[in-house]
């Protein structure tokens, strides 16, 4: 299931756009593809783009904020960007508003989000 | 108007009609008859229609529905109309499309079911004189009959128009009065603005959030300022509400400032034991807009670098 989501190394930041369904193995493969990559390449952020998802049930949601916390201990700073509304409303609704994880607006945003907190 | 539409509301389809018909008793025979009297009716058209208008008239509440001259020779030449189509003898679609129209413009005019049926009552009462008067007993019955059918039939179509026409306005003033309710203001470049006036039930509050959360996507906006001074009551369900606006705006990548927080709001929700710590708050809209204005990395200064005395 690995490589599924393929993850960019964009200078110093890691970048993964989220495409397709996150399911039980790809869920799965997708966070450890993460933590690897984060490994290897001592990236000082990370980018998880979800624009493409108009369905995040809880069990995606949980993947994507402990990717996230994982990450920071790791050093990494994460920033979930692209959520779509009504997925933003079913998550607050169904009581899962996903910790602490920083988010942005677009890649764009959440690229200056990051380069902000590095102090670039 | 769109009597097409009104005709798919009330479901008007040939096997609607003949049940229509079969409940008024409404024949062939009876088309036939009243066919038969179409020269009768021609003859006294005028008569009818001005004695109807004259009764009508002398009505204060009815009069005010007929302001002036041209109203009244427009509405006597509709009515003549209307009141020919009565002998055409023949029932069908499109005879339904055209009756359609006067419920659809009572409702229109505001002139109720109440008026309407008064009225028909006084026509009514003019052509059973006409009829009698012109002839014989047995044979002013059988046409009278008929003459009856074809009104009652008529008069439940422009009821049931009415209705439908009613229905349609009242939903779309709640179309309205919904959009009016969450009126998004974009303040400035990426920063939103939106005004609560009012009480906030469930239904307005999912509203508000579908709304705040598609205008943020659609602006771009990096901070929505949620102004709650028109809010006269903020209890837990209130509060609740805006924490999970709040909540999933920041799921967005934007961020929620409070403002128009009275004191009594701000005792309230801390005696509520509400959690609003994931909020901005500012007592006053202007301190909400300053701050947004820096999450954009704007600032309001002085003009000229001369600040003017506030009065």
């Amino acid at each position: 299931m690995s490589g599924i989501i393929p993850i960019l190394r964009l200078g110093d930041v890691l970048l993964t756009t989220v495409h397709v369904e996150l399911r039980d193995a790809v869920a799965e493969a997708f966070q450890t593809d993460v933590l690897s990559a984060i490994e290897r390449s001592r990236a000082a952020g990370l980018i998880i783009d979800i624009s493409g998802l108009d369905m995040v049930d809880s069990y995606v949601a949980r993947i994507l904020a402990e990717t996230g916390r994982m990450a920071r201990l790791m050093g990494t700073e994460t920033v979930l960007c692209g959520m779509r509304p009504e997925v933003s409303a079913t998550l607050v609704r169904m009581g899962f508003p996903m910790g602490t994880v920083q988010t942005a607006l677009d890649l764009d945003e959440g690229l200056a989000l990051l380069k902000g907190a590095n102090g670039g | 108007m769109d009597n097409r539409r009104y005709m798919s509301l009330l479901k008007l389809d040939d096997a609607e009609l003949r049940a229509r018909m079969s409940a008024c008793e409404l024949t062939s025979e009876d088309l036939e008859r009243l066919r038969r009297l179409r020269p009768f009716a021609e003859k006294h058209t005028a008569d009818v229609v001005n004695a109807f208008y004259e009764l009508l008239l002398t009505h204060a509440q009815m009069r005010k529905f007929f302001p002036d001259e041209a109203t009244i020779r427009r509405v006597k030449r509709t009515q003549s109309e209307y009141f020919l189509g009565l002998f055409e003898g023949r029932v069908d679609l499109a005879y339904v499309e055209d009756r359609l129209r006067v419920g659809a413009m009572h409702e229109r005019i505001g002139l109720s079911p109440k008026w309407y049926l008064a009225a028909y009552r006084k026509y009514l009462d003019l052509l059973h004189t006409l009829v009698y008067a012109e002839y014989p007993a047995a044979e002013a019955r059988a046409f009278f009959g008929s003459i009856k059918k074809i009104v009652f039939f008529d008069m439940a179509i422009a009821i049931d128009t009415y209705i439908a026409a009613n229905l349609e306005t009242i939903q779309r003033h709640q179309v309205a009065l919904r959009e009016l309710s969450t009126p998004v203001i974009r303040v400035h470049d990426r920063v939103l603005l939106l005004p609560i006036v009012g009480a906030i039930d469930s239904v307005r509050a999912n509203q508000i959030m579908d709304t705040v959360l598609m205008r943020i996507v659609e602006e771009k906006a990096k901070c929505i300022i949620l102004d709650i001074a028109g809010v006269a009551v903020v209890d837990t369900k209130v509060a609740d509400n805006l924490v999970k606006t709040t909540a999933s705006v920041r799921l967005l990548g934007a961020q929620t400032i409070l403002t128009g927080i009275s004191a009594q709001v701000a005792r309230t929700i801390v005696q509520l034991g509400v959690d609003i710590s994931t909020m901005h708050t500012r007592a006053r809209l202007q301190e909400g807009i300053e701050l947004a204005l820096d999450m954009v990395g704007k600032t309001i200064a002085p003009k000229n670098g001369v600040e003017v005395a506030a009065p």
